[in-house]
């Protein structure tokens, strides 16, 4: 019985990130993206031995709603599993079975069209029905709160407003996201309050999109690519429902899930080239990059300045296809590595990769990759 | 850069569409009796056995230790602010109720956003009528220099509340996309069933999508079928349930239209039910009667009839 | 290759109608503990937790891992959580089949529920259609599962005498399960008389709806010795679906379920599976899904179901036992009911079934199911 085998991500593949696709469906989204894919990837899906797919029954509108998508995934007669969580987790699925032995070549895909439905139902349906959901606490009132907090602890509006303008800046230039106009620091900072302390443009856009990713097991990922980029390690952690039992001002599931990946990589976070973090607010960044080891508690800010590469995607704050935003940010780091020129990089060598899900992000993920 | 998928855009406003869902949840022992006790104007929490740790409201867990024995205690009406937001739903508050070990959440009443600060002092506010819900306490008021409660034992408590009525309404506009929207385009205007050829099977899909299921290469071309096929497999429901569209009894039809290699689901009717078992069975012939409606939907053919015997040999 | 995975732990509750005393976080624990309880640990001691559960518009509460996971105790710990309709419990499993093979974790809890009374069953299932194309005309899954079945009654003979078999004897198991909250004899007449609900499936074809969960606590071989000097050892396990509206889908034969099996037998050296299996534990959502099954699993020919049924052989007492425990007509919480067949697999292999104890059991085999009954997973387990 040997070692578990490495596994790497040796293509991606996505669609523009849109505040709506009015003129697709969630199939004809899917399709496109994994047809794509195998086209970048030079393969059949012959070659691909399962699909693990993110995507939210309650955002789609259907009940098992990977069941009516497997034809457009690509999934028909293979294995397949449906991970209610952000892609990022289905990723770490798929890694674990390429990394037993079970499968060469896995197929990672997902999705979202929140446009068609209702975001803050998909978030206020997930608290706890008899105490909290019915006096208004959702996931706005989570991440205001969570914004104070972390006021308290040493950050800003003002910070937030500069975290914000920097991201759509960020996201103006990445090809993938479409903005008409990233709005000005100015505009950010007097936007209309949605969760006190935090403006709109604080909390992340919904917009629709999806992702697929092809990890393949050590042998026939260097076949497949000049470039694999290895996962050293991979970590997760779910915090309590409860969201006033969290401890205030930090992210200690966030903490727990970076520890076990880094663990395992032997990664000293602040050595790391790249960090791609999925932050539902712009407080939420801050306090993720903390989190990650990325900087001291209350000095998030600072990390942009720093010898890390934050979000050059623009990260989740201007473009947030829920469920599928830390696969994205998993492809995107898997682009800044592999084409470190395009992005004004020198030599990346590793990055972190950040996925969050739930109210006042509740639950994490954290990969680390190498090159 | 990939924009919408390789065919011809089609605008159609969304389908909207409705989930409409009811449900009677339990709440457990711990919230089963706070919702109870609502109605007394009693504030139940719950002391962890093991860890001495007091929740408000009551949980049946022990936040912090995971605990499962625990035992219910009276909370008092005061408490302290420990974080503060604003929403379109109104001041949302983390609180600790006095003699509490964790913070709960509520609203904010009778204040404005500025005049908050976190240590401020507040009492509950109760609904003026009873409700067996969190709701009973509407939400809380700042009360300066409120003296600090404490926790009491339970005397007497109502029996936990067993099940509480709730319902969620879901409401969705999915777009038809390119593929869908031409097939209901041309069922609304020319009432005729277009699909794509399968790139795996000699035949019609229905519905048309980008890439064939087995083939995993793109569809052909758009392929009309005609409106006549063949059950290939049927039941007559009987069953009763909310949301149901149908009046039972009625059938339950997957057809596959002739040149198609797909099922479409729709009903057959114009038979006698009493014997439609009998009539209506694997490889029965059926056609198509449209409704009056041209709304670009399934719902334009109103059912499916078997076609009598010969019939179809005259038409050919 | 991979590292091996054994069953160290199972639990569930005893299943009812409907739970007044617990809501679903409650119920969970309760599994919970029974499994760790049953592995002789505690949850300081599992690495990862992973939740599975029925369709989220069964209970109200979405994404409900993220609330049941203070019942649970897990907090900051991975806790994820798997769907795949009906047969999401096994797909939980699988997943955390592979965090121990695949050299991630020690030790995971799979813990699956469904609390099905607290919700509108047929109406929120039925949204499993296409919103454009049938969804007006859904009956849950029972609209499709009966038509597929009026499909294969005559070509392959899975007649409604064959299938009232099944109920009555699957009613009979299920008086020797203390789990099981439908505790009634039947006979094949009973059967035949009962309500057409979606005929040709009537009312004693259909399995009870529950409130209930079950956990498991898988382990590697390292650390299984701590917890049991028997585990029930995961010989393979897979998951296979198929595309809903594919070209020529075929309603005679369950084609993931025969991929599945193809595959999962291979790992585990299954060659004649009627020979070899002690002991089967199927997932029937209703009784004609069982004789489908024992076509699609080669435990018979296709159009033998009826004969096997017959032939007596999957009574207790035969030589090819499906579902000693009364399968799902004992008792049916949707989203923990594939985990209660593998639970009751591994129970027989581990020597733990009790009444329903199939003698010196030592390789069974689960099936489980769900969605548009294309998604399909099978289970090989040994002591």
């Amino acid at each position: 019985m040997g070692a578990p085998r490495s596994v790497a991500v040796v293509a991606t593949a996505q669609t523009e990130l849109r505040s709506a696709w009015s003129n697709a469906q969630h199939v004809d989204l899917i399709s496109s993206t994994v047809m794509r894919l195998l086209r970048i990837a030079g393969i059949g899906l012959a070659d691909v031995d399962f699909v693990i797919d993110s995507g939210s029954d309650v955002l789609d509108g259907r009940s098992i709603s990977n069941c009516g998508f497997l034809g457009a995934m690509g999934a028909h007669h293979k294995e397949e599993s449906r991970v209610e969580e952000d892609g990022l987790w289905a990723a770490t699925y798929g890694a674990t079975k390429i990394a037993a032995g079970a499968a060469e070549i896995g197929l990672i895909i997902a999705y979202s069209k929140p446009s068609e439905s209702d975001v803050s139902l998909f978030y206020a349906s997930q608290v706890e029905p008899f105490y909290q959901r019915p006096v208004g606490f959702d996931h706005l009132a989570a991440s205001g709160l969570q914004a104070q907090q972390y006021i308290r602890m040493g950050g800003s509006e003002a910070d937030f407003a500069k975290v914000t303008a920097r991201a759509w800046e960020q996201a103006a230039q990445n090809p993938f996201v479409d903005i008409e106009a990233a709005p000005s620091e100015q505009e950010i900072a007097s936007g209309e309050m949605v969760a006190a302390p935090l403006r709109r443009h604080m909390m992340a856009r919904s917009v629709d999109g999806c992702v697929a990713v092809l990890l393949a097991g050590a042998e026939v990922a260097r076949g497949m690519s000049s470039q694999p980029v290895w996962i050293t390690g991979m970590g997760s952690a779910m915090d309590n429902h409860a969201f006033p039992v969290r401890k205030p001002g930090r992210l200690e599931a966030c903490e727990a899930a970076a520890r076990a990946a880094y663990n395992r990589a032997g990664l000293d976070p602040r050595s790391a080239s790249i960090a791609e973090v999925s932050g539902s607010s712009a407080a939420g960044e801050l306090m993720v990059l903390e989190a990650l080891g990325l900087s001291k508690p209350g000095q998030g800010f600072d990390t942009y300045s720093g010898p890390t590469a934050i979000n050059l995607s623009g990260g989740a704050l201007p473009a947030d296809p829920i469920m599928a935003t830390g696969l994205l940010r998993l492809a995107d780091a898997h682009r800044q590595l592999t084409q470190p020129k395009v992005f004004g990089l020198a030599s990346p060598e590793t990055a972190i990769v950040h996925a969050a899900g739930g109210v006042g992000m509740q639950t994490h993920c954290v990969v680390t990759l190498g090159v | 850069m990939l924009l919408a998928p390789d065919t011809h855009p089609i605008d159609r406003p969304p389908l909207k569409s409705t989930l409409s869902m009811p449900y009677t949840l339990t709440p457990g022992r711990a919230a089963g009796v706070f919702l109870a006790e609502a109605k007394n104007r009693r504030l139940v929490g719950a002391r962890c056995v093991s860890s001495g740790l007091v929740s408000v409201p009551a949980q049946d867990f022990c936040p912090a230790t995971g605990g499962s024995e625990m035992e219910l205690v009276e909370a008092p009406e005061t408490g302290t602010i420990t974080g503060f937001t604003q929403t379109a739903a109104g001041i949302i508050a983390t609180l600790r109720i006095d003699g509490a070990d964790f913070d709960c959440v509520h609203r904010i009443l009778e204040a404005s956003f500025d005049e908050l600060e976190i240590g401020a002092r507040v009492e509950a506010v109760w609904a003026e009528e009873t409700t067996q819900s969190i709701l009973a306490v509407v939400g809380f008021r700042l009360a300066p220099g409120a003296p600090v409660g404490e926790v009491r034992p339970l005397q007497h408590a109502a029996e936990p509340l067993p099940m509480v009525p709730y319902h969620l309404d879901l409401h969705y506009e999915h777009a038809f996309g390119p593929f869908y929207g031409r097939m209901f385009d041309e069922i609304g205007t020319n009432r005729r069933l277009i699909g794509v050829r399968s790139t795996a099977i000699d035949g019609a899909l229905l519905p048309p999508r980008e890439v064939d299921d087995i083939s995993y290469t793109k569809t052909g071309t758009w392929m009309t079928v005609p409106d006549t096929g063949t059950v290939r497999a049927m039941s007559v429901i009987h069953l009763e349930f909310k949301g149901q569209k149908e009046k039972p009894p009625y059938i339950y039809a997957e057809i596959q239209l002739d040149g198609a290699v797909t099922r479409l689901i729709h009903s057959v009717k114009g038979i006698d039910m009493s014997r439609a078992s009998e009539l209506v069975k694997p490889g029965t012939r059926v056609r198509a009667v449209w409704s009056d409606a041209r709304t670009g939907a399934l719902s334009d053919i109103s059912h499916f009839e078997p076609v009598p015997d010969g019939d179809e040999a005259a038409s050919l | 290759m991979a590292r091996h995975v054994g069953i160290v732990g199972i639990g569930q509750t005893h299943h009812s109608r409907r739970r007044t005393d617990v809501s679903q976080a409650g119920l969970v624990r309760e599994a919970v503990d029974r499994a760790l309880a049953d592995a002789k640990l505690t949850i300081e001691e599992i690495d990862s937790v992973v939740v599975a559960t029925g369709p989220v518009l069964f209970g109200a509460v979405n994404m409900p891992e993220k609330w049941v996971v203070d019942a649970i105790g897990a907090r900051l710990k991975p806790v994820v959580r798997i769907t795949s309709g009906g047969g999401t419990g096994l797909a939980g499993a699988l997943a955390g089949y592979y965090q121990i093979a695949g050299g991630q974790h020690e030790r995971v809890l799979v813990v699956a529920y469904d609390k099905l009374s607290e919700g509108a069953l047929q109406y929120s299932i039925s949204t499993l259609y296409d919103p454009f194309w049938g969804r007006e005309f859904a009956v849950g899954i029972m609209g499709f599962s009966a038509a597929y079945w009026r499909a294969r009654m005559d070509v392959l003979g899975h007649t409604e005498e064959a299938a009232a078999m099944v109920s009555v004897k699957n009613h009979k198991n299920a008086l020797k399960n203390p789990y099981a909250h439908v505790k009634k004899e039947v006979t094949v007449e009973d059967v035949m008389k009962s309500r057409p609900l979606a005929w040709p499936i009537k009312l004693l074809d259909v399995p009870p709806i529950s409130d209930g969960a079950a956990a498991i606590v898988l382990s590697s071989e390292k650390l299984a010795a701590h917890s049991t000097d028997r585990p029930a050892w995961i010989r393979g396990m897979g998951y296979f679906c198929e595309a809903d509206n594919a070209a020529a889908r075929s309603m005679l034969v369950s084609e993931p379920l025969a991929l599945a099996a193809r595959r999962v037998y291979r790992s585990a050296g299954i060659t004649n599976p009627r020979r070899q299996f002690d002991v089967v534990e199927v997932q029937e959502p209703y009784t004609c899904f069982e004789l489908s099954y024992y076509e699609s699993l080669g435990l018979c020919a296709p159009g033998e179901a009826a004969e096997l049924i017959a032939s007596g052989a999957t009574e207790i007492d035969g030589d090819i036992p499906v579902n000693p425990s009364g399968g799902c007509m004992g008792a049916n919480p949707i989203g923990a009911a594939a985990l209660v067949r593998l639970i009751e697999a591994a129970a027989q292999v581990m020597g733990k079934a009790g009444d329903h104890q199939v003698p010196n059991a030592k390789l069974a085999l689960a099936q489980a199911g769900g969605g548009w009954a294309n998604l399909r997973g099978v289970a090989v387990v040994s002591a």
